[in-house]
């Protein structure tokens, strides 16, 4: 990801008024061309009922510059994606160390632990989602180098 | 000065779900404060790896037991979206009632859990006899005190008759009136104005900063309220949000006390607008499976929550997250603590309203 633009179209939202309503991340499961699955990250600004966001697709290696330094409230998402995703967040202006939340897992919601738990379930015949589930159009990712912006259906 | 930590939680009396803040003390001073939350977290947004979508609302609503109802209609609203149904209109206003009444519980527990923190036994039973009360209503009408299962993807299960309705505006009329005498105390006893006035003052800028959400930001003056969208009916509804400007823990239990009137008005104005006669549609049912994603915004007891929700054509979601309005409003909590007397802390805290099972999920 383009880390200068982002950073500063994040800053844009800020000096708009917008209030960082979520930071939300999303496993995307492994695939030829990215063997080790990759994630798509949504950071979403609330000002008064309108509601916009921004989109990057994060692969496991990229590094994702926290967003504390606009908005402070950012720690709690930003640690939240490190301990469920293994996001790499750095700059954190709150730290937690790993200690957000107690999981007997460790990153539950990595793409390889995902495609490890659905695999436990098919060999054991609990039904569950597939790992490979139908490609949509949704589903593929804003360029990591131009952030996309947006408004929710 | 010499620096103690004395942490807070995970079992304190006035935490009704565990939290830990590790307090860092000059003195009686608090200078900093570390969160550790995760107690109990229960990895309900995973579940949907494994629960077909049609299932995964009885799932969303058992997120907390307070906010079951939003919970539910949420998740239900957010499919409704992204698979394009319409949601007839009685069931539409029956939702809107529903939430409300699930606003008017939540409140009278909360006011009821603030009074006890701060030592007002009486106070606390008084709220929780009313709260029971409005749990009775939740009973009648969709067979659940707690979880109550009666939202549907595309509508609702359950019908209230006319008569049913007019019973419950005359019950919650009633009830309006006895609360008043009980806001009245929350409101005038020199005690109370004591012990939480002036105390965890968080200034509208701050607000704005800490991107805190619901009651908490508008007792900071700031008229914040998702509904004012209008989505959900709302938009037929005439309100404005409740706000205070002090900021402090008294104005947060003040926007509570009215925003309890608030709703009571609000089922009032749904009742005289919804289209009568029984034996209308409650239901489109979903055919097929859901593809897209969606944002959906409501306005929780507590505040914002944002739903967010991936569908990728088969039966079971790509992704279901629930931001909730604590988890929105912890940071502000975590500002607030710092600087403040360590025998506040209590108060501060609880003026949050914190819901912990909705935080972790």
């Amino acid at each position: 990801m383009d880390r200068t633009a982002f950073l500063a179209r994040i800053e844009e939202y800020h000096k708009g008024g917008w209030r960082l309503a979520l930071i939300n991340a999303t496993s995307a499961m492994s695939t030829e061309e990215q063997p080790r699955g990759s994630f798509d990250v949504v950071w979403a600004f609330a000002r008064g009922t309108d509601f916009e966001y921004l989109r990057e697709q994060v692969m496991p290696d990229d590094e994702v510059p926290s967003i504390s330094a606009s908005f402070a409230a950012a720690f709690l998402y930003e640690n939240e994606m490190r301990e469920l995703f293994g996001i790499n967040v750095t700059g954190l202006n709150v730290d937690l160390g790993g200690q957000l939340y107690k999981t007997s897992q460790k990153v539950p919601f990595s793409p390889s632990a995902i495609r490890a738990r659905l695999e436990a379930n098919a060999a054991a015949g609990i039904a569950s989602a597939s790992t490979t589930p139908p490609a949509a159009p949704h589903a593929a990712p804003a360029p990591a180098t131009a952030p996309a912006a947006g408004k929710p259906a | 000065m010499k620096r103690t930590v004395i942490p807070f939680g995970p079992q304190h009396p006035v935490l009704p779900e565990p939290i830990v803040l590790d307090l860092i003390l000059e003195d009686e001073r608090v200078v900093d404060a570390v969160p550790t939350i995760g107690y109990i977290h229960r990895g309900l947004e995973m579940m949907v790896e494994r629960v077909e979508y049609t299932e995964m609302g009885f799932v969303v609503e058992r997120i907390c037991g307070i906010c079951s109802f939003m919970h539910g209609m949420g998740y239900c609203v957010s499919l409704e979206s992204i698979m394009k149904i319409e949601v007839p209109e009685r069931a539409q206003w029956l939702r809107l009632i529903w939430a409300e009444i699930s606003r008017i519980q939540s409140h009278l527990l909360w006011l009821g859990l603030g009074a006890d923190a701060f030592g007002f036994e009486n106070l606390f039973m008084h709220c929780w006899r009313m709260r029971e009360e409005i749990l009775d209503i939740f009973e009648k009408t969709t067979g659940g005190r707690v979880i109550h299962s009666v939202n549907r993807i595309g509508g609702v299960k359950r019908d209230i008759s006319d008569a049913e309705l007019a019973a419950i505006l005359v019950r919650l009329e009633e009830l309006g009136q006895e609360f008043k005498k009980t806001a009245s105390v929350f409101s005038t006893d020199p005690s109370i104005a004591h012990r939480l006035g002036g105390v965890g003052v968080l200034s509208a800028e701050e607000a704005l900063a800490t991107a805190t959400v619901g009651p908490m930001a508008r007792a900071s003056g700031i008229a914040t309220d998702t509904r004012l969208g209008g989505a959900n009916l709302y938009n037929q509804i005439e309100f404005q949000p409740i706000t205070e400007t002090a900021g402090d823990c008294l104005a947060r239990v003040v926007v509570r006390l009215r925003e309890v009137d608030q709703s009571i008005d609000m089922i009032r104005q749904a009742i005289d607008k919804m289209p009568k006669g029984e034996g209308q549609a409650l239901e489109n049912k979903p055919r097929g499976n859901p593809v897209g994603e969606t944002f959906t915004r409501l306005e929780q007891p507590r505040g914002e929550v944002v739903y967010y929700v991936k569908a990728n054509g088969t039966k079971y979601l790509e992704r279901f997250r629930a931001r909730t309005p604590t988890f929105a409003n912890i940071p502000a909590m975590i500002q607030l603590v710092k600087g403040c007397e360590l025998a506040d802390v209590p108060n501060i805290i609880l003026t949050i309203d914190p819901c912990i099972s909705c935080t972790e999920r």
